[in-house]
């Protein structure tokens, strides 16, 4: 996770099979121009330049497939230049989540926080990455908490942290409450078949 | 071939990908572009999407706004009403509400529904378009205090004109029920208000002559009368009295009085009724001039009859029965003098004291009194001036027996009313068009509170009449008449205890000017 990102991680990273929407780098493009400006946009894009992906994100297109790699790079980049914390990157998912286009386009807010949990948060997951399978596994309205599996899907451990940000968000959208939380309690880089994650809500 | 197919197929892809995002640009383009805050709530309460517009009224961010619950920004009960109404109907059109900002501000706002559902027909949330009321409801406070103030100040007018009313009747039953006649003129002498009385006094109805100006009325002798006397200077000035006597509907002597209110050049003309007061004192004048003429004829049969026993021409007289005889002639000597005083009176009452002016050097006139006092100057060891210009003063017209005799009463009361060792000094000053005398003494003085009385008849000061039990009281009544009646005014000053001075003018008449006036 403290690994820098170099030229051979990256090259590393672009050889893992599968894709990933647009819509994934936009979130990266947004949440920079929000914290450090089109400055600080431009310095990532530098960055990735010396790194051998150039991404200019302004092209990113937002429902396109782009290989799944750029998505672990363009996190460990910004981690890199702007020197983020794990707590910065979970805030960069949960931010994800408000601006995302998928989730306002595709998700089905209905009455029922059991229909939506169980069977749109696979959908959330098929309609940004072409790996990977997200499954609901349990849900207890009355003790606040439900527990998502993601399975066959090992990017990078920067995207955990990513990923406890966003569920927080997701779920956030599917449920009344002030404050959520979501841990990974399982995950293939310690050595577990899946990655796990608990959301706890108050 | 397949290949073929597959890279068709992937070039539809691209296509329908490259409209897809023209489509996310343009939608967010013109999400971002509205002027109005709009966002969408899921099904269940939660806020799911806000344009810029509602991030800046909220004054949440994006991330802080999406996830939470409307009820967290709007009324609960209202968002509640406006939930269930969109899914009930489909729509909401413009329903009062408020949101709350995230520093917990209050902003009144109008909010729009329109629900939306999946292409299966479920129902997904609703967006919520809303619209700033706070100018609106800020005119609408200020249209309120505006209407309330605007009530109160109606309420107010509606008050004061209450009162005024009030005032105007309780005023018009004054007016009306007077016992003397009252007419209000304006600046243009536009009669504005005549009374009951004031149309009988002078045979008038008021409807005829309100609202016109008086100088147009003098078809009605009586208001002829009155317009004349209202044509003069003084009666624009504070206020004027003046009697008038009229013939018509009935003979009648009013005392007009006009009252000039400065604001509005207002006249105000009391015609108070004097008739019966006037009979009664001619009546008096009759009686007492009757009197003394009755009086008079046995006083003088007295006076030579006591001569005659001075004169020895009834034979010798002891000397205790010549003082005795001295004693009662000088009484009866006051007794005819007061008779003559009381016949002046009553002739200056009843119009008959005739004037005889000629012209005379008014200081020989003085001089002449003056001389006729040296006697008593000089008993009562007085220090006597009489100060004049040193050179000729013009002459003046005058009766010369009449001003003697005023100027007589002048010196006498000076002289009479300053103690022994006192001071008398008799001025004269010349002015441009009038002679100016005065007499001064530093005697007992008038108390101040029956100075407003001193030139009517049968005056005495309290404090002379418990030293000098002489005097009739007539003295300067006549001597007022005797100036007024020359075109002069007479004044004075005094202080009790301290002394006196009596002013008086006369007018400078140029010699042979009525007789030069013909060629």
């Amino acid at each position: 996770m403290n690994q820098e990102l170099t030229k051979e991680i990256a090259k590393k990273l672009m050889e893992i099979k599968g894709e990933a929407r647009g819509v994934t780098l936009n979130i990266d493009r947004e949440y920079i121009l929000k914290e450090k400006g089109e400055e600080g946009l431009k310095k990532l894009e530098e960055e990735l330049e010396k790194l051998g992906c150039p991404i200019k994100y302004k092209k990113i297109e937002t429902l396109t497939f782009y290989p799944v790699g750029l998505r672990a790079i363009s996190l460990l980049a910004i981690k890199k230049v702007f020197n983020f914390d794990d707590e910065k990157i979970k805030e960069m998912g949960f931010y994800g989540t408000k601006i995302s286009l998928i989730i306002k386009f595709f998700i089905k807010y209905v009455f029922s926080f059991q229909e939506v949990f169980f069977k749109e948060s696979p959908k959330i997951w098929r309609e940004h990455w072409t790996t990977g399978e997200m499954v609901p596994v349990d849900l207890n309205e009355e003790k606040k908490y439900a527990i998502l599996r993601l399975k066959d899907f090992n990017l990078h451990p920067i995207y955990c942290r990513y990923l406890e940000g966003y569920i927080s968000g997701l779920i956030q959208l599917m449920v009344k409450s002030p404050k959520i939380i979501c841990e990974e309690t399982r995950c293939t880089f310690k050595g577990n078949e899946y990655h796990e994650y608990l959301i706890k809500w108050l | 071939m397949a290949i073929k197919e597959k890279n068709k197929e992937k070039d539809k892809i691209s296509i329908l990908l490259g409209d897809l995002a023209s489509l996310e640009s343009y939608a967010k383009d013109l999400f971002s572009f509205l002027p109005l805050p709009v966002c969408l709530v899921s099904s269940i309460g939660i806020i799911l999407e806000v344009n810029p517009a509602l991030e800046k009224i909220s004054g949440y961010r994006i991330e802080e706004i999406i996830g939470k619950s409307a009820e967290d920004i709007f009324t609960e009960e209202e968002i509640e009403a406006i939930s269930k109404e969109t899914i009930e109907r489909g729509s909401v059109l413009a329903k009062e509400t408020s949101i709350f900002t995230k520093e917990k501000r209050k902003v009144p706002v109008s909010a729009s529904t329109i629900l939306r559902k999946s292409e299966e027909g479920e129902i997904i949330g609703y967006f919520i378009g809303l619209f700033d009321l706070t100018d609106v409801k800020k005119k609408e406070k200020e249209l309120k205090d505006t209407q309330l103030a605007l009530l109160n100040m109606l309420e107010d007018t509606k008050m004061a004109r209450q009162v005024a009313e009030e005032e105007r009747d309780k005023t018009k039953a004054i007016v009306t029920g007077l016992a003397d006649g009252l007419i209000v003129l304006d600046k243009e002498n536009k009669i504005i208000l005549i009374n009951p009385e004031g149309e009988r006094f002078l045979d008038v109805e008021a409807k005829e002559i309100e609202g016109k100006i008086l100088e147009t009325l003098v078809e009605k002798p009586s208001l002829k009368k009155l317009a004349e006397l209202l044509s003069t200077k003084e009666t624009k000035r504070g206020i004027f009295r003046k009697e008038l006597s009229f013939k018509k509907p009935t003979e009648r002597i009013l005392e007009i009085t006009t009252v000039s209110l400065p604001p509005r050049e207002e006249n105000v003309v009391i015609l108070h009724d004097i008739s019966r007061e006037k009979l009664i004192e001619r009546m008096k004048t009759e009686f007492v001039s009757l009197a003394a003429h009755q009086l008079r004829t046995p006083l003088s049969a007295i006076k030579w009859t006591l001569r005659m026993l001075l004169d020895g021409d009834l034979g010798k007289i002891t000397a205790e029965q010549r003082d005795f005889v001295e004693k009662t002639y000088s009484s009866n000597e006051r007794m005819i003098s007061l008779i003559n005083a009381l016949l002046d009176v009553t002739r200056i009452e009843e119009g008959r004291y005739v004037y005889r002016p000629t012209f005379n050097q008014i200081e020989n006139i003085v001089q002449f009194v003056i001389n006729s006092f040296k006697e008593v100057i000089k008993r009562k060891k007085i220090k006597f001036g009489f100060k004049k210009p040193k050179e000729k003063l013009p002459k003046v017209k005058v009766d010369v027996e009449k001003i003697r005799l005023a100027i007589d009463n002048l010196i006498d009361n000076a002289i009479k009313y300053t103690p022994i060792g006192g001071e008398v000094t008799v001025s004269l000053i010349c002015g441009k068009k009038e002679i100016e005398i005065s007499v001064k003494d530093n005697g007992v003085g008038i108390p101040k509170d029956q100075q407003q009385r001193v030139f009517t008849k049968f005056f005495r000061g309290a404090n002379v009449m418990r030293m000098e039990t002489e005097g009739t009281g007539l003295g300067l009544f006549t001597t007022k008449n005797i100036i007024e009646a020359h075109g002069g005014r007479i004044w004075f000053k005094s202080k009790e205890g301290e002394g006196t001075i009596f002013h008086f003018t006369l007018p400078i008449k140029e010699e042979f000017a009525e007789f030069l006036k013909k060629f």
